[in-house]
């Protein structure tokens, strides 16, 4: 979809994209030429829509990105003990002394892949470390899990 | 003034610019893939997701790279029948390493994901109106799989299509061109009507159909060393499906077990099912290497 000013024959530039409320997508263009403002505000199933394809409306980082990221997992649901954290993982490593930290590499690598695999690749990995005798997981433990279950 | 294909770019939305990437994603990541298999039917219940197990099972014999990407993510089968419900999915610094099973296929399934208690579900802003969204969120998350998994260097990835003559082709039109399709069928006439359907449906659609396979060809009863009919005999001549058959497959109960407890298949490989594979791998790949990759 495409904004024309019709005064000015020019393109809109989208400014903001503000995260769905009540299902609702507002998302605000403007004429670089005349700066004219106009927003486009859409319905339950336009935003169905598009999320949908996968995709997020404005540029990386944009706020309604942010607002995706905090939903967290899709199916956190479905998930057992995901406890509706960003990506399932029950966040309490201040609290408990035994629980696995992973370091700042390792996090970045798990923050790459889809978040519908996270809680349980998260899951899967501490459970790894822990019967290998660590507390900890960075890149040598991700490294050494792939040799172990993946491909 | 202007029309929308006088403007360049869409004004900062990136809605068309992530699909092109997500498709280059894709593209790049199968690009180390030999072949694209997808197995089919349109009709449900025939043992699509058995027999793309098996015949993984008869490929990775031979000595091929193989890995199986279950596209029924509603009704995942392949993470309990390849022992792999427990796999765990291992970050890269790039992609994402599949389970593997003891003989080394890469499996994905959501069935991994997924308890089996539980039935796939997405955010959604217009809950109650799925039919209007749902199978385009279902493409998307398909394309997720593709781009972020680690497919490396293999010489068949197998899908497993879900059933639906409907969305057998819908399936046809996403995959890379370069997909041949295999279809199943059961020795029924319903079944075979439904087939048929399925092959005019991707001939219209010019997509690479290879030929089929007849599952529960009979049942192989252990006691008796002997296949025995499953469904009537006898009847009026069957009406041939207008692609090759690449052989029939006899029910083994204790296939079916094992499958149900994700148990290894190696050591059935000289029963008759397990020999009737063989034939179909071998079939499969002269087919796959005889017939010339469709352009679209």
């Amino acid at each position: 979809m495409k904004f024309l000013c019709v005064p000015c024959d020019t393109p809109m530039k989208l400014q903001a994209v503000a995260p769905p409320d009540g299902g609702s997508l507002s998302v605000v263009y403007a004429c670089p030429a005349c700066g004219y403002e106009m927003a486009m505000l859409t319905n339950a199933y336009e935003t169905q829509i598009v999320q949908s394809l996968g995709v997020r409306i404005g540029p990386a980082g944009a706020a309604a990105e942010d607002a995706a990221a905090k939903a967290g997992c899709p199916f956190s649901a479905m998930l057992p003990g995901s406890a509706g954290t960003a990506d399932g993982a029950a966040r309490g490593v201040a609290l408990d002394p035994d629980a696995v930290r992973w370091t700042a590499a390792a996090e970045a690598r798990l923050a790459n892949i889809p978040e519908f695999v996270r809680p349980m690749a998260r899951t899967g990995i501490e459970r790894f470390a822990r019967e290998r005798g660590t507390l900890e997981v960075n890149e040598q433990v991700l490294d050494a899990a792939r040799d172990f279950f993946g491909m | 003034m202007k029309g929308y294909h006088d403007i360049v770019g869409d004004g900062g939305s990136r809605v068309l610019e992530q699909v092109v990437e997500q498709r280059a994603r894709i593209r790049d990541g199968l690009a180390g893939v030999r072949h694209l298999v997808a197995i089919g039917s349109g009709k449900g219940g025939v043992g699509k997701s058995t027999l793309t197990l098996h015949l993984g099972h008869a490929l990775r014999a031979r000595g091929l790279r193989i890995a199986i990407l279950d596209a029924d993510f509603n009704g995942p089968s392949q993470a309990r029948m390849a022992g792999v419900q427990g796999g765990v999915f291992v970050p890269g610094t790039r992609k994402v390493s599949l389970p593997r099973t003891t003989n080394g296929i890469g499996i994905f399934s959501m069935g991994s994901v997924i308890p089996e208690s539980s039935a796939l579900d997405f955010e959604s802003t217009a809950r109650g109106e799925s039919h209007t969204w749902r199978a385009t969120r279902e493409f998307a998350l398909l394309s997720e799989v593709l781009g972020a998994f680690e497919w490396g260097e293999l010489d068949l990835l197998l899908f497993d299509l879900p059933p639906g003559a409907e969305r057998t082709v819908q399936y046809a039109d996403f995959l890379d061109p370069r997909t041949a399709y295999l279809l199943v069928t059961i020795p029924s006439e319903v079944s075979r009507g439904v087939v048929a359907r399925s092959v005019a449906a991707l001939a219209r659609g010019s997509h690479r159909v290879l030929g089929y396979v007849e599952n529960m060809s009979g049942y192989y009863c252990r006691d008796c060393d002997a296949i025995k009919p499953l469904f009537p005999e006898g009847g009026p001549a069957r009406a041939d499906l207008p692609i090759p058959c690449f052989g029939s497959v006899p029910f083994d109960p204790e296939l079916a077990r094992r499958c149900d407890e994700g148990l290894p298949l190696a050591d059935l490989a000289g029963t008759p099912a397990g020999r009737a594979l063989e034939g179909i791998a071998e079939r499969l790949l002269n087919g796959l290497e005889a017939t010339q990759e469709h352009p679209r």
